[in-house]
Formats: structure tokens, C-alpha cells, sequence
């Protein structure tokens, strides 16, 4: 078994709410984002897109983070997720400057939107998490929960990372890597996916589906687009409702009906 | 100096950052541990060599160099209470050994000094030696840092600790009122010629956007200039200058030591401060359909 995830940039739309689900979850403080989704642009003049990348641990398989870490607080369980015990570290920063994805995230002791701590400062403090290093912990005690509830992570939103059940547009796909007939893995083999930074060498769990399409309306899919030349292989009976509100086609302009009418 | 991003990877999604949790602290340490442990080095070859050795001196200022710069370092930690648990991963981070290996040399040296004759001079400098070393390779494993993981890393920083080192001998022998002789000044003229080849060969080492970007400041410009005719040329002429003027050498080779150990310091700030910045994220395989016309 080992966790991963699959980020579809086709179905991202920036909208951050699986940053801010992430952050509530886990009452992140002031300063500290375990995800964000990353406002990139792409391509040269006349031909730019923008991408919205959703950024986060990549839980590695070799994760450069685990070996460097002085006081082995950082470590890497046998289903693949890396996590940091906050009670051996000594906050030193080596792991995040080994972490090619800027997934570590130093929680300074004074950390807090005003001089005093606001009263929900006060009532979600954790203080074992000051002044050490902190990251996406692919909510593994939601996950372990859920499976010992008999839940499966992934499939049941209870047992399965926050930001993939909040996302509104199901772009983020949590599931087993090992699993044939998980969505991960059906996804990972069914369309173009690619990891962050290959170059990095730490064979990443978070892929991406890296075909980006022309925004609906402005033209006709590329012959060559990897999206419109593969069939999906996730079935539609298994989507959610959100994910089915993106198979409408997209509504026309309305300008354009306006102008159409006036030419008639 | 070369601020203006032309090497832009077409895959290339979120831009290199500056990398903001080590700083001044770590810069001391490297700066300190290199000075340190090049000193201790070059005191015990000196005397080894028959010239007058600094080595009383060495044995205590150098151990507490490296000490210092673990203070400093220390003191930017999240948790420096916790920092005995930094000796618990031997096996697998160079962190570990650096502190391993700069508590092994500080024991060493001292003891060396305190109870003579038992030999411990050859163990203290192997350690001095290992502790720069490991240093730079705890650099090489930052990857996240392009400039700082390429695995000549050792070399810059053993190079580093040689100029720094053979610098405070020179000082340490002025200071004592015993002006040092050709063999040293010249010894130091070779080792700033081979400190400033390493230099260049790092500058050099990669041709990798992700790397040339963020040092492109240590090849051009004012932090170059610094870096390279401060830190290597100026001392160098002028330890030419004393070896050709005797009698005016204690003025230029004062200065010329000083300014190899300014460069040295320099040189840590620009390689941590500088040009440490984290690579930018990718995504080799984004595929981009094109619009219709």
C-alpha cells in the first residue's frame, strides 16, 4: 500500500478552497500554509495559458527530507507518508532546504496575527508545533481513523485528506498507488500524468494530469491534446456531483448571442 | 550585474525563491568552522615544517572558532534546548556529523594542548580536516538549493578553510611580533591561487539554468569583484609585494591576511545568503494545445 494522490490542472480553477479546508483542519497558524494553489502563466506570447498548480508535500519515495534530518524527526511510514514527529525536532531547517517542492514549513514561536493571540488562537494552539518544522501530513490520523473504521481513504470522504473532499472541482484524487482498481491508479495509468520536478529524483506520490486545455469557447481542442485523444478512464458513475456539474458544455456568451441577433 | 532572467525553462511553473531559514547564524557557522579548522591545520604543518608554529595559539582559538559557530547556529533553531538530538542521525545526515565531528576536534585539540605527547595532534587534524569537509557535503544534500548541491561543494569549502586558515596563521604570527618567513608567505600565495581555482571552477561547475541564475551574481558584478579581487587578487599581490619588499612586509602581508579571512566570510555570505535560493518548481511534461487563430 502507498497513499498518493493525482491533481488534475485540467479541473483546478484557483478557487483555494483546499487551502483553506487544509488550514482549518489542521488550525494552521498565521504565516503557515500546508497547500496552496500557485497562480502560474505558461507558454510565450500570443500563446499564454494560466495554470493554477495546487502545491503540497509529495510524500516521496525518496524523500530527500527523511535522509538529511539530523534527529530523525522526519520520517517515512510503510504506506508512503512522510510526516515529522514535532517532539524530535529541533526546528533546524535542513529539511526544507533539501525539499525541492517548498513543502516545509517553519512555524515561528511568536507566530499570530496580532501582538496578543485572538481568542481562536488561543482555542487551536498547538504548542508541541512551535518552533519546528511542520508539513501536509496527507491528514493521516483521518485516514487511519477512517480505516479502522472499516472506511476506505479515498472513497469515503471521512477517511480521505481534507483538501481532496473540499475540493469543489474533484481535481484532487487521494487513493491507493499499489491499488489496480483505485482512481489514483486508474488515473495515473489512463492520462498524461507527470510528477513535480522529475529531475529532483524522489519519485514523488502527488501526479499531476499536466494537459492543459484552451478555455471553453475560444476554440477547438488541439488534435495533438493528449486529454482529447484518451478515453477517461475514471467511470462517470463513479464521480461526484461536483465532478459531473463540469461535463455541461459551456454556456455561450451571451454577448455573442446578442451580436448574432443583431446581424439576423 | 546579470539580474535580468534569460535562461526562463519553458516548464518551468513557480520561479526560483530566496531561501529565508538559514542566514547570518549559519553563514558564521561555515565561516568559523572553515576559519577554525583551517587554522588548526595550518599551525600543525607549519611546525611540522620547522617554521615557527602558532600552534599554542591554534589549540584553543581554533577549537573555539568551531565551537562559536555551532553557538551561532544553535541559536537559529526552532528548538536549540533539543540540540543534543542533532548527534542521533550519524548514520544518514551530514548535520549530524558536522557536529560530531567539530565536538570530536574541539576534544582533540584541547586535550592535545592540556596533556601532550599522547599523540592526538594527527586524530585532531584528520577531524579539522573531516569537519570541513562535511560541511560542504551537507550543502551537496541540500537539494532544494541548486547552487549549493553540486558535489564539488567539499572542495569550495576545504578550499575556503586553506586561504582562511593560512590568513590567521599569518595574522597570529604578526600579532606574536614574529613576521613570518618566505616559506609561509609563499605557501600562501599558493594556496590563494588554488582557492581562487576552486572558486572559479564552482562558478563554473554546472551549466543548468537552475544553477547559473541564482550565482549569477558571484560571477559578475559587485558582489564578484568583492568575492574575487578583494577576497583572492588583492591579497595575493599584495603577499607578492612582501615577498619581493622584505622590509616593508609586515604591512601588506597584515593586509592581505586580513582581507583573505573578509573574503572568505564573503564568500559564505554570498554562497548562503546569495545564492541560496530554492529551485523553481516544474512540470516537464505540461502540454500547451494551441489556440485557435
Amino acid at each position: 500500500m502507498r497513499w498518493g494522490m493525482v491533481v488534475d490542472l485540467r479541473r483546478c480553477v484557483g478557487c483555494q478552497t483546499c487551502t483553506i479546508a487544509c488550514k482549518q483542519a489542521h488550525a494552521l497558524p498565521a504565516g503557515t500554509q500546508w497547500r496552496f494553489v500557485a497562480d502560474c502563466e505558461i507558454g510565450a506570447y500570443p500563446d499564454v495559458r494560466r495554470v493554477f498548480l495546487p502545491m503540497q508535500c509529495m510524500h516521496c519515495a525518496e524523500p530527500p527530507c527523511v535522509g538529511v534530518c539530523p534527529t530523525g524527526a522526519s520520517r517515512r511510514r510503510a504506506d508512503g507518508i512522510v510526516w515529522i514527529e514535532y517532539g524530535a525536532c529541533v526546528g533546524c531547517g535542513y529539511c526544507a532546504v533539501a525539499c525541492p517542492y517548498h513543502a516545509r514549513h517553519f512555524v515561528d514561536d511568536g507566530a499570530g496575527d496580532f501582538a496578543e493571540p485572538t481568542p481562536a488562537e488561543r482555542a487551536t494552539a498547538q504548542p508541541a508545533r512551535r518552533g519546528v518544522m511542520t508539513k501536509c501530513t496527507f491528514c493521516k490520523e483521518r485516514v487511519d481513523a477512517g480505516r479502522l473504521a472499516g472506511l476506505v481513504p479515498g472513497v469515503d470522504p471521512d477517511a480521505t485528506p481534507v483538501c481532496a473532499v473540499a475540493c469543489i472541482a474533484g481535481a484532487i484524487v487521494f487513493g491507493d498507488l499499489d491499488d489496480p482498481a483505485s482512481r489514483v491508479r486508474m488515473l495515473i495509468d489512463g492520462t498524461n500524468v507527470a510528477p513535480l520536478a522529475p529531475e529532483a529524483g524522489t519519485e514523488p506520490s502527488v501526479y499531476y494530469v499536466t494537459a492543459v486545455a484552451p478555455p471553453a469557447g475560444i476554440g477547438p481542442r488541439a488534435p495533438d491534446s493528449v486529454e482529447s485523444s484518451r478515453p477517461d478512464p475514471v467511470p462517470r458513475s463513479s464521480r461526484s456531483r461536483a465532478e459531473h456539474s463540469f461535463d455541461r458544455p459551456a454556456l455561450e456568451d451571451p454577448a455573442l448571442v446578442w451580436l448574432r441577433a443583431l446581424g439576423a | 550585474m546579470d539580474t535580468t532572467r534569460t535562461d526562463h525553462r519553458p516548464d518551468e511553473l513557480i520561479a526560483a525563491t530566496p531561501q529565508t531559514l538559514w542566514g547570518m547564524p549559519a553563514v558564521l557557522n561555515f565561516a568559523l568552522g572553515g576559519l577554525g579548522a583551517g587554522f588548526y591545520v595550518a599551525a600543525v604543518v607549519a611546525g611540522a615544517l620547522g617554521a615557527r608554529s602558532a600552534m599554542s595559539l591554534a589549540a584553543w582559538l581554533a577549537p573555539a572558532l568551531v565551537l562559536a559557530g555551532f553557538a551561532a547556529v544553535a541559536a537559529e533553531a526552532g528548538r536549540p534546548l533539543r540540540g543534543l538530538r542533532v548527534l542521533s542521525a550519524v548514520a544518514t545526515s551530514w548535520m549530524s556529523r558536522e557536529l560530531w565531528l567539530g565536538g570530536l576536534f574541539a576534544v582533540l585539540a584541547l586535550a592535545d594542548e592540556t596533556v601532550p605527547g599522547r599523540g592526538l595532534r594527527l586524530p585532531a587534524t584528520t577531524a579539522a580536516t573531516a569537519l570541513v569537509l562535511a560541511q560542504g557535503a551537507l550543502l551537496t544534500r541540500a537539494r532544494a538549493i541548486a547552487a549549493w548541491s553540486v558535489p564539488m561543494m567539499p572542495v569550495v569549502f576545504a578550499a575556503s578553510a586553506a586561504v582562511s586558515g593560512v590568513a590567521l596563521l599569518v595574522l597570529a604570527e604578526l600579532l606574536a611580533g614574529q613576521p613570518p618567513g618566505h616559506g609561509v608567505l609563499a605557501t600562501m600565495l599558493v594556496v590563494l591561487g588554488l582557492g581562487l581555482l576552486a572558486w572559479l571552477a564552482f562558478l563554473t561547475a554546472s551549466s543548468d539554468p537552475a544553477f547559473r541564475y541564482p550565482t549569477a551574481p558571484l560571477r559578475a558584478g559587485a558582489t564578484a569583484i568583492e568575492l574575487i579581487a578583494v577576497g583572492y587578487t588583492a591579497p595575493a599581490v599584495l603577499v607578492a609585494l612582501a615577498l619581493a619588499f622584505p622590509a616593508w612586509a609586515p604591512g601588506p602581508t597584515a593586509l592581505a591576511a586580513a582581507l583573505a579571512i573578509a573574503g572568505q566570510f564573503r564568500a559564505k555570505s554570498a554562497l548562503i545568503l546569495t545564492a541560496g535560493q530554492r529551485r523553481a518548481v516544474t512540470l516537464a511534461t505540461l502540454t500547451l494545445p494551441r489556440r485557435s487563430p
